[in-house]
């Protein structure tokens, strides 16, 4: 297949394996989003009852398997061919633990569980041969992102007072309630039944490519043996100015945000009421000396900001 | 990698971009909104890196580097702006800035 995607035009490889039909139906996809749209709002942050909530785990649960069992029955060469053993780990916990962050109350365990997420899709990325992306996802969000969202969840939860709403069990009030859930159910279940339907069952419709493009092609045996070297080849060879607007991205970005996040000191400076500050007129210089300008302030050329001699 | 492999991958990147689309309309935690953003990136992230294995092109895999660069951009000036909302109304609901929209 990578090497039918190389050499030839991509609609070789891309008409071959749909023609012999779907995954997954699109009737079966909308009836599973409806049924995980309906436990996703059952499990939001809300007042249901525990009993609901456990409800809305079994439904979710139940349509991500079906769906799961729905693609594999109708892939090609068998269940395990399709994808190995630990695609199906890797992306089971990756998306559980996302649900547990859009439905846990406390920001701290949302922010856990994302980690948990980041390390499963690190997973995923080095079943795709990225290594070298693996790594860096892990080093930089469970690393040092998390941190820092850490860092701010703990700063903001010490100093929130009790009056901001705090209800029980120290959790504030703007923790456990949803802002339009049915809609936000509806919405973001609309766009995952309208994806995986594309991705599943009209994916012949999809006009391919004309000709794959020559920039960053890889020999598959150099994906397989040296991804890593290959990928650093290719930045350091193809985009390199990208790489240093990267940096400078970073270092803006850092500026920025410690311009930001400052705490600003109102200085008060006694009043000076023995000064008298006398401002004169810019005038023109009165002879060819520079430093017989004067200066917008004072009379005094020689108390120029700036000393020159 | 085949066909049916990289569709596999391609729906676990829109599950998680949706879950991701979800949370940030839902939460009313400025910092968990934050963290829903995140998500939705990563599932882009995996979307790129499967058509990258799957035409053996790097340029996907370089697309996701600036990603992950954008993302701790956006991260740090993200929580700067947080803790400065945050001194303002000494809360982190979303909702405290009802008066903000147009």
């Amino acid at each position: 297949m990578l090497v039918q995607s190389l050499s030839g035009p991509l609609s070789i490889s891309l008409a071959l394996p749909l023609a012999q039909g779907a995954l997954v139906a699109p009737l079966a996809i909308l009836v599973l989003c409806i049924v995980a749209g309906v436990g996703t709002y059952l499990l939001l942050p809300g007042d249901q009852p525990v009993k609901f909530r456990q409800i809305g785990g079994v439904l979710i649960t139940l349509s991500l398997i079906v769906i799961g069992l729905l693609a594999l029955r109708n892939a090609e060469g068998g269940p395990m061919a399709a994808t190995g053993v630990y695609f199906w780990i890797f992306s089971i916990v990756a998306i559980a633990a996302a649900f547990r962050v859009i439905t846990h109350p406390r920001p701290v365990y949302a922010a856990l569980y994302f980690v948990l997420t980041v390390f499963a899709t690190g997973g995923l990325f080095v079943l795709l041969q990225a290594d070298f992306l693996a790594a860096a996802l892990i080093l930089i969000y469970a690393g040092a992102i998390l941190i820092t969202y850490m860092f701010v969840i703990m700063l903001a939860a010490q100093a929130s007072s009790p009056d901001g709403g705090t209800v029980s069990k120290g959790l504030a009030k703007y923790d456990i309630t949803s802002r339009e859930p049915v809609m936000a159910a509806c919405a973001g279940f609309a766009l995952m039944g309208v994806l995986l339907m594309v991705i599943f069952d009209k994916a012949t419709t999809i006009t391919p490519m004309p000709a794959p493009i020559e920039n960053g092609v890889v020999a598959p045996a150099d994906m397989q043996n040296r991804p890593t070297e290959a990928l650093g080849d290719y930045l350091f060879r193809h985009q390199l100015i990208n790489v240093e607007l990267a940096g400078l991205i970073l270092t803006l970005s850092m500026v920025g945000a410690i311009v930001i996040a400052r705490r600003r000191i109102h200085v008060t400076l006694a009043p000076a009421w023995d000064v008298v500050e006398e401002v004169a007129p810019p005038s023109t210089p009165i002879n060819d000396d520079p430093h017989s300008i004067p200066v917008v302030g004072t009379t005094n050329p020689s108390q120029k900001a700036y000393p020159e001699k | 990698m085949t066909e049916t492999q990289l569709q596999f991958y391609l729906a676990v990147g829109a599950i998680m971009f949706s879950i991701g689309l979800i949370g940030f309309i839902v939460r009313r935690n400025l910092i968990v909104m934050f963290l829903c953003t995140e998500l939705m990136i990563q599932g882009c992230a995996i979307n790129l890196i499967a058509f990258s294995r799957y035409h053996a092109n790097l340029a996907g895999q370089a697309f996701v580097m600036f990603a992950l660069v954008i993302a701790a951009a956006e991260a740090s000036l993200a929580l700067g702006l947080v803790i400065l909302l945050f001194r303002e109304k000494n809360t982190l609901d979303a909702d405290a800035w009802r008066e903000m929209r147009g």
